[in-house]
């Protein structure tokens, strides 16, 4: 009887003693709300440890203790931990991203050259609605969208949140839209598409006063896009005392010089890479 | 004792005081060094790696760490000013605001990393990368630890360039493989 009534002892004394343990899921999605069941018995401390919470609250071991959607939004690793009288227990658990429904687009770059082939750069980001990395493949739409044309698209796997496709630009100058989408997410970015390099630089020059005015026909790139305002062209005289060198922007699609010239004198244009034809002038009249 | 003698002595124990301080100071930045990085940029796709590119993503990475680390073990979150940006900066702020709150802190002891280049875009305004991080964890309330374990981790991070360095936009741990073994 006495042996007996020590084993009951025993086992109510461990009961009793329980050490509070906690359990929660090994893993939830991003935004949702769980309920961490915990054992033991008494006053104790909930925290919980995440990407970017750390919170601290009285709870009492062994009930349930719910842990609102708020405090899971970011995926990665959390702790819980419970602390009671007799030591803390934790446990750890993931948060996974919910499902793709945000992009982020870049695009590159803003301007480019028309005829530029693979010229533009369109990486796309996959989130979950809480900015999380979708990491499992899906699969993102590209679309161009051009001005005056119908729209192309295609679509491309993400690997570890990330989708990718290289557009050459049209051969006509103006702006492209171009657009990424997944789920309700639709990103778009406008790139312009400008002329690219002079081609068939071409100069003429006129007398006026005591000088000559050099001139280039409306400076247009290879598929006849006219080459913006701004662009600088370089005029460069050579004579019998040097070389000098004008420097002159595009106004209205042409650029135009006035050189003051003695004796023989030959006049040469260029634009970036791109030179032009040669002209010779003596005597204060073009040959 | 002329007084040329005693502004000596005078020179000499101020000279010793500042050595005194400065050892004491270096003593205290050497308590959070830069963790050790392994960079891999052999699956590199589709743009090749700069070699500039190549020895400062895995530079400023480590700094990354170390300030992270400085910051959430004195909650101080101006330290992620440095290093981190967008979401990543926003996220670890909000970490320590509520550890501040929470009356928390957090103490690595960092073991390495070895850091593996999977995405370079063709623009080379963004690098995706995945770490392999093994750390010592405590979180300690005040001056109680109430955790305490070692940790292997994986996480997915976006790099961005920044004027001079790259900086860590999103930084996101993901549960390993089961036979890589996540404690």
């Amino acid at each position: 009887m006495n042996r007996l009534s020590a084993i009951l002892v025993a086992l109510v004394l461990a009961v009793a003693a329980q050490a509070a343990e906690i359990h929660p899921p090994q893993q939830v999605t991003a935004g949702t709300s769980i309920t961490i069941p915990t054992s033991g018995s008494g006053e104790a401390t909930f925290y919980l440890i995440g990407p970017d919470v750390a919170s601290k609250k009285k709870v009492q071991a062994g009930s349930d203790i719910s842990v609102e959607s708020d405090s899971l939004q970011l995926a990665g690793r959390y702790v819980a931990v419970l602390c009671a009288s007799d030591g803390c227990a934790s446990s750890n658990f993931f948060v996974v991203p919910a499902a793709p429904n945000k992009l982020s687009l870049l695009v590159h770059p803003s301007r480019v050259p028309v005829g530029s082939a693979n010229g533009i750069s369109t990486v796309a980001f996959v989130f979950d609605n809480f900015h999380n990395f979708v990491l499992k493949p899906e699969q993102v739409k590209f679309s161009i969208l051009p001005k005056d044309a119908k729209e192309i698209s295609a679509d491309r796997g993400s690997q570890n949140g990330v989708a990718w496709v290289r557009i050459s630009s049209a051969k006509k100058e103006g702006p492209v839209r171009i657009a990424a989408s997944i789920g309700n997410a639709n990103e778009v970015r406008v790139v312009q598409q400008v002329a690219a390099e002079a081609c068939n630089l071409r100069i003429k020059a006129s007398r006026v006063k005591n000088a000559f005015l050099i001139e280039t026909d409306p400076v247009r790139d290879c598929s006849g896009n006219s080459i913006p305002d701004g662009t600088v062209v370089s005029f460069t005289k050579s004579d019998s005392a040097g070389k000098t060198t004008v420097d002159v922007p595009i106004k209205r699609g042409v650029a135009k010089v006035e050189m003051p010239i003695d004796g023989r004198a030959r006049i040469t244009v260029a634009s970036g890479v791109v030179t032009g034809n040669e002209l010779d002038v003596a005597g204060g009249q073009p040959q | 004792m002329s007084a040329a003698v005693r502004y000596s002595l005078l020179i000499l124990v101020f000279a010793l005081v500042v050595c005194a301080f400065a050892v004491l100071h270096l003593g205290a930045a050497a308590d959070s060094e830069v963790p050790h990085v392994e960079f891999n940029a052999d699956n590199i796709a589709p743009r090749q790696i700069e070699d500039l590119t190549s020895k400062s993503v895995p530079r400023d990475y480590g700094f990354a760490w170390q300030t992270m680390e400085q910051a959430l073990n004195e909650n101080r979150p101006g330290l992620l000013d440095g290093y981190f940006t967008g979401l990543a900066k926003q996220d670890l702020g909000n970490r320590v605001k509520s550890q501040i709150g929470s009356g928390l802190h957090t103490r690595y002891q960092d073991r390495g990393h070895k850091l593996e280049a999977i995405f370079y875009a063709p623009a080379g305004d963004a690098m995706q990368l995945r770490d392999h991080a093994q750390f010592d964890l405590q979180v300690l309330d005040g001056d109680k630890v109430i955790y305490d374990e070692p940790v292997n981790a994986e996480y997915i991070v976006l790099m961005t360039p920044g004027a001079d360095r790259w900086l860590v936009r999103q930084i996101q741990a993901q549960q390993m493989q089961a036979s890589q073994g996540e404690k």
